[in-house]
């Protein structure tokens, strides 16, 4: 598993309610599964934030870039690398 | 009452009967304290800064500075108070959900508070019977908001918060004023600012508009933000939602002394969480019946945890009077 992927499962064991009863795959919706609501959204957007020294910005809170693993992890590797992400 | 299996967190007061909390054997600490940061001081000094930037000199005029959401209790009467004292030159918007339990004491309140500050008092009201049966069905409901939100709140509270966003969302949008202001508690939220975007509130409308049909409610644009204002062709919303609490000290029982000393009146409510809301002791027993948790567990915790509340009061406000009659009096009147 990559370190993004690791950082995202970790914060979501501490800060939200993962919890190894709860198998989630990397394209499975964070929402529906109830794994992260729009309060945990934007707390992880600020640690995500701060882990990388990115700047996410609100334009890219869609469900397409943040409600999988899979999704966050595109994002965040566009926004360390300096791609274009809109 | 808690069996004499049950761990309490040594910190805060989340407990191991609590679906999804773990306490750690050793450290005895739920998974939350055992790796809880406080907010530095400095950080918080930036958070107050950045307020008074977009507080001092809104850069967006429009027909508000600022749309506030007004219950009448203690938390956003002293917000009210607080915010036009700070920003003097604000010109508010304060509006009120009516959703047909609020006591006359937290409306009275409410309108002593806005003739205080002179601000603008709305009462929205929707139709009340479709109201009830939202009520009825989101608390006949199981699953309908999905694991998280049911640490943040009962399935009513969350259907009545959630209605209260969309629509004051919509009413800052359609007034073009720049700011929301919510008065959550700092266990409430965790963002002290939220900046609005088009996608962001095609995500959340859609979100609620999927719990909403879990309930099995048909009608649900009602309680939806208006779909025309997030169009791809209409321009984007250009609001802040902003929660002071998390910028300025917390401290209730100050807040409450302060707001009694300028007319606020207590409702005298039974129920330890809310001083305006009938429907909230009952929506916390009808949470604790089909989950197992309190709805007000995880944000007394997170008080605690951040030195805002004294552990042993929290403790106490956990206690459900099941005798209550006011939760008898609801469940009559929800045909639950």
């Amino acid at each position: 598993m990559n370190e993004i992927l690791e950082d995202i499962r970790y914060f979501l064991k501490t800060e939200g309610f993962l919890n190894e009863k709860i198998s989630l795959h990397e394209d499975d919706s964070l929402t529906e599964t109830g794994v992260i609501d729009s309060i945990i959204l934007l707390q992880l957007v600020d640690f995500l934030e701060s882990k990388y020294k990115i700047e996410i910005p609100p334009e890219m809170l869609t469900p397409e870039n943040f409600d999988t693993l899979a999704g966050i992890n595109e994002s965040v590797m566009k926004l360390k690398t300096g791609m274009n992400v809109l | 009452m808690i069996a004499k299996e049950t761990i309490i967190c040594k910190n805060c007061v989340l407990d191991s009967k609590t679906p999804g909390i773990s306490i750690h054997p050793e450290t005895g600490l739920c998974q939350f304290c055992e790796h809880f940061t406080p907010i530095s001081k400095e950080k918080k000094e930036e958070y107050h800064r950045r307020m008074d930037i977009l507080l001092k000199s809104p850069t967006e005029r429009g027909k508000y500075d600022v749309i506030f959401a007004m219950s009448g209790g203690i938390d956003s009467s002293y917000t009210l108070y607080r915010l036009k004292k700070d920003y003097p030159h604000l010109n508010i918007l304060a509006m009120q959900f009516d959703n047909g339990f609020i006591s006359e004491t937290a409306l009275g309140n409410a309108r002593k508070f806005c003739d205080l500050t002179k601000s603008t008092y709305i009462r929205l009201t929707l139709d009340q019977n479709a109201l009830q049966d939202t009520f009825s069905r989101a608390a006949r409901s199981k699953d309908a908001y999905p694991g998280s939100a049911k640490y943040r709140a009962s399935d009513i509270c969350n259907t009545c918060i959630s209605i209260i966003k969309q629509k004051i969302i919509e009413l800052a949008i359609s007034t073009k004023s720049p700011f929301i202001v919510f008065a959550f508690s700092p266990g409430q939220t965790d963002a002290p600012f939220i900046t609005l975007t088009k996608p962001f509130l095609i995500w959340m409308r859609k979100l609620f508009d999927g719990n909403l049909k879990a309930m099995g409610i048909a009608e649900r644009d009602t309680y939806l933000i208006d779909s025309s204002l997030i169009r791809s062709d209409s321009p984007e919303p250009r609001v802040t939602i902003i929660h002071p609490f998390l910028i300025w000290d917390y401290d209730k029982p100050k807040f409450k002394k302060e707001c009694i000393e300028l007319g606020w009146i207590d409702p005298d409510i039974k129920d330890h969480n809310s001083s305006n809301c009938l429907l909230n002791a009952f929506a916390i027993k009808n949470h604790l019946d089909k989950y197992h948790i309190h709805s007000y567990a995880y944000d007394l915790a997170a008080l605690v945890r951040q030195g805002n509340m004294d552990r042993e009061d929290a403790l106490k406000k956990l206690q459900v009077d099941i005798s209550d009659t006011s939760i008898w009096e609801v469940q009559q009147k929800l045909n639950v």
